[in-house]
């Protein structure tokens, strides 16, 4: 199947066919175990112990066009593994998964030319030579002519500031210069599906805060079906609508962020600024949260259940010198914390 | 077509990454014509004490370093600097986007790094297998000279075949990755015919690390020492291992996946 | 002090360890050559009754106590450190406490041969079965060639070391490592012993340093010399191995003032 691209915007498929549809889906490791030391390394040469771990256990979801999804779980969680999976690189040791109609680890040239998987931590473009040539490269193994190639890149141009940096070899980029190649040469195809795994890590603010608006830019201009993985809240306050949490390999939680703190911690912060007030003592008021100015300040925060916001903050104003009173969510990055742990 | 135009693309960008290091392709050339020279100075200790060895004589011996030479460019051109970038890959990860390019994967991890200023050498391997035939006073008909040809192709077609196997062992055997390095190691072997070596150095060289086979069974043709049937014969045994090579590399690429773990 | 190189020792060992594959293939580098060379002399040697005046198991023994010399004395820096310098590992080990090269890299070789040692046994076993060498070898010269085997090596190291740190100008450090191992090959006796070397080139061997580190340990473990005649060559390794090391010196300090000041 060949997909037929002439721009980067594109019409959305009729509703009902959810490009990414995951059931069951499970990997289990088999790995060596082997301690340090010369004996160590003697015995296990004689006799090897294996050890299976279920990066994986039983995930299913659907995500629909266009969605842009944050995969969400602390390190070993299993999102590398599952993207891998779902971009063909790894074969699960059960279940099913459709992405855009193919089975993933088939590795149906189609199904190669239609996706593409952006590893943060790994290079993709040939650190010795250009991006430009690595560019080229792509496009002969891409099979794109050149003038879909031409005005592929000139997009990309314009969104990512290529042409000043795409001479110089690879090696000579900085980190955020790299990643801007990295995801061009990516998506020099026109894939309708991006698997993005920690696609700005290590980068400085600003380069973050660059990659972040291209890829809603990108998603935006053409309704890409995108899965990101990131240890950067900001990427998926900033990007992601909806997000999966997955944890030991299990699927924590599926749906609106928003919703994530309502379900998971359903908790406010109260914060307050008191006037003079030597001995006041706000834990009768719920569980203070250390605050993160210094001491002397006057601002305090205090949790409290949502249930109870209302009759917590009557008691508060009437009890308490407050000058000035907020409620507040918790901080996302506490939610998702809660939500690995519970 | 499709292929031609891939390989004519990594045959460019390759160029233009030598090009940036014109300097050390030129010291290199230099060091290979004094290496031959070195070789030369080795074969005249050797004939200035004998007048043939094995029942060569020192024309065909520098025509058998000629296509010794003609294997060694393929080693040096594809077979070592991919083999790096192969490492790299399994080492850093990299390996995982050879997989996720829609051409076949064996085909893109032999042709991704193409060191072509050692093509120079093929200069070199030539005028030596041109000097060497001429030199000797053995008649040589049109029908040695094709063989002569096709062998040395089988013969580096099984070379390569060998290598693909080695290195889609690295699937199974993750600290093996240095297995290609026997080949090189065994390269050596090929410099004198495999006749003066001990059975089983002669069985290792021909069967295990076939060096003897992309080498000395070419030069055998020329010389006219070889029958059809066994002409024939080596011409099948590189068409199979160009089969069986291709069979492991999916094979292993399908354990890469855990397909078939 | 030697708990240092006690602690490195061990590290090395388990590390190197954990690539006994691959040391098996690095092993065949160092076994390949001089078999090969072995057949071929042989075979001449067996065709015409002798060599000048070398009959056949003369050039048995001779390659057979070549394949642990060969070992003993060898040096692996340049593939060990050359890269570091290439792509700036080096930083990391020069906050180290320790010499890069005189403490690091020498331990890394001595573990590496130990392992290659261990290997070689069974190999050379079954090559003694195979071919029968007749050593006449006594104490004296047992005793003789444990200094002579380990200058040989330091000739060796400290040349490698020189030769890996050009690294630090230009990339080309390869391509003199393998000039050397050429010059190598013809003038300490591997392809051949350098008695049959014509005469010029015969000349050239006593005068280079190269046939220290190998045809002279092998020549005096084969009972070839006289007790003079390898005093005098043990002092000519001493002289080279300080001529050799001072040459390192100077290149390891300005090439390392070269690397910082561009900040690799």
């Amino acid at each position: 199947m060949q997909v037929v691209n002439k721009s980067l915007e594109r019409p959305t498929p009729s509703a009902g066919t959810d490009p990414i549809v995951v059931e069951g889906l499970s990997k289990t490791y088999q790995v060596t175990d082997r301690e340090g030391g010369f004996g160590a390394a003697m015995r296990s040469f004689v006799k090897r112990k294996f050890r299976d771990v279920k990066a994986v256990q039983n995930v299913s979801f659907r995500i629909g066009t266009g969605e842009i999804v944050g995969f969400l779980g602390p390190n070993g969680a299993g999102k590398t593994t599952t993207l891998k999976m779902l971009s063909g690189l790894l074969h699960p040791t059960s279940g099913t998964a459709r992405v855009l109609g193919f089975t993933p680890w088939e590795r149906n040239s189609g199904y190669l030319r239609a996706m593409t998987l952006v590893m943060g931590q790994r290079n993709r473009l040939s650190w010795d030579i250009p991006a430009a040539d690595s560019f080229l490269l792509n496009q002969a193994i891409y099979r794109i002519s050149d003038a879909d190639y031409k005005r592929t890149f000139d997009e990309l141009n314009e969104l990512l500031e290529l042409a000043p940096i795409i001479r110089k070899p690879v090696r000579n980029l900085s980190l955020g210069e790299r990643m801007k190649c990295e995801l061009a040469a990516s998506l020099l195809h026109r894939p309708s599906v991006l698997f993005l795994d920690e696609p700005t890590i290590g980068l400085d603010i600003s380069a973050q805060v660059r990659i972040r608006a291209f890829i809603k830019e990108y998603n935006r201009r053409s309704g890409a079906t995108i899965v990101l993985t990131s240890h950067y809240m900001a990427d998926v306050t900033a990007l992601c609508e909806r997000i999966i949490i997955i944890h030991h390999g299990q699927l924590k939680y599926d749906g609106k962020l928003a919703d994530l703190s309502r379900r998971i911690a359903p908790f406010k912060l109260i914060s307050v600024t008191l006037g003079e007030c030597s001995d006041c003592d706000l834990t009768p008021y719920g569980t203070v949260v250390p605050s993160e100015s210094n001491e002397a300040s006057a601002k305090h925060s205090v949790q409290v259940k949502a249930d109870e916001v209302a009759t917590i903050t009557a008691r508060m104003l009437a009890e308490l010198p407050v000058i000035d009173l907020t409620i507040e969510d918790p901080p996302i990055e506490d939610v998702i914390e809660r939500a690995f742990h519970e | 077509m499709f292929i031609l135009k891939l390989l004519s693309t990594y045959l460019k960008v390759n160029l233009q990454q030598d090009l940036a290091y014109r300097a050390d392709a030129i010291v290199n050339m230099v060091m290979s014509i004094i290496g031959t020279g070195w070789d030369l100075l080795g074969l005249s200790i050797i004939f200035a004490n004998t007048k043939e060895i094995g029942g060569w004589g020192p024309s065909e011996l520098i025509a058998l370093m000629g296509v010794w030479r003609l294997v060694n460019v393929m080693m040096a051109t594809i077979v070592w600097p991919n083999t790096e970038k192969f490492n790299t890959g399994v080492r850093d990860g990299s390996l995982d986007y050879t997989f996720l390019q829609p051409v076949n994967s064996q085909l893109l991890i032999s042709i991704t790094r193409i060191v072509i200023w050692r093509a120079f050498d093929l200069a070199i391997a030539v005028i030596l297998i041109i000097v060497g035939m001429t030199g000797g006073n053995v008649v040589t008909s049109p029908v040695q000279i094709v063989a002569f040809l096709a062998l040395t192709i089988s013969g580096a077609a099984i070379i390569y075949s060998l290598w693909i196997t080695l290195i889609s062992l690295t699937f199974w055997f993750t600290k093996f990755d240095n297995s290609v390095t026997i080949m090189a190691a065994l390269m050596d072997a090929g410099r004198y015919p495999a006749q003066v070596y001990p059975y089983w150095l002669r069985a290792l060289i021909t069967f295990v690390i076939p060096i003897a086979v992309a080498t000395t069974v070419p030069l055998q043709a020329l010389r006219g020492e070889l029958v059809d049937l066994q002409i024939l014969g080596f011409l099948a045994i590189g068409v199979a291992a160009v089969i069986v090579s291709s069979r492991v590399w999916k094979a292993g690429v399908r354990r890469y996946s855990g397909a078939s773990s | 002090m030697f708990a240092i190189y006690k602690q490195m020792w061990l590290v090395n060992w388990a590390e190197q360890w954990q690539y006994r594959a691959n040391l098996l293939m690095y092993l065949a580098f160092w076994l390949v050559s001089p078999i090969v060379y072995l057949a071929v002399w042989t075979t001449i040697a067996s065709a015409q009754g002798n060599i000048n005046g070398l009959t056949a198991p003369d050039f048995v023994a001779y390659y057979m106590m070549l394949l642990i010399v060969d070992i003993a004395t060898s040096d692996i820096t340049i593939h060990i450190f050359a890269y570091k310098i290439m792509d700036g590992s080096l930083s990391n080990e020069l906050v180290l406490p320790i010499h890069p090269v005189l403490q690091k890299v020498l331990v890394n070789n001595l573990a590496f041969k130990a392992l290659q040692m261990l290997a070689l046994v069974p190999i050379w076993l079954i090559l003694y079965v195979l071919y029968q060498p007749v050593f006449s070898i006594t104490a004296v010269n047992v005793l003789l060639a444990i200094p002579a085997i380990a200058f040989g090596f330091l000739l060796q190291f400290f040349a490698g070391t020189t030769i890996t740190c050009i690294s630090f100008w230009t990339t080309r450090a390869w391509s003199i490592s393998d000039f050397y191992s050429n010059i190598f090959r013809l003038m300490a006796g591997q392809f051949v012993p350098l008695a049959l070397l014509p005469a010029f080139m015969q000349t050239a061997s006593q005068l280079l340093p190269f046939r220290l580190a190998l045809y002279f340990p092998v020549q005096l473990l084969l009972g070839k010399l006289s007790i003079e005649e390898t005093m005098l060559n043990i002092g000519l390794q001493m002289v080279w191995c300080v001529i050799l090391f001072m040459l390192f010196r100077v290149v390891w300090r300005t090439g390392l003032k070269k690397y910082s000041a561009v900040g690799a």
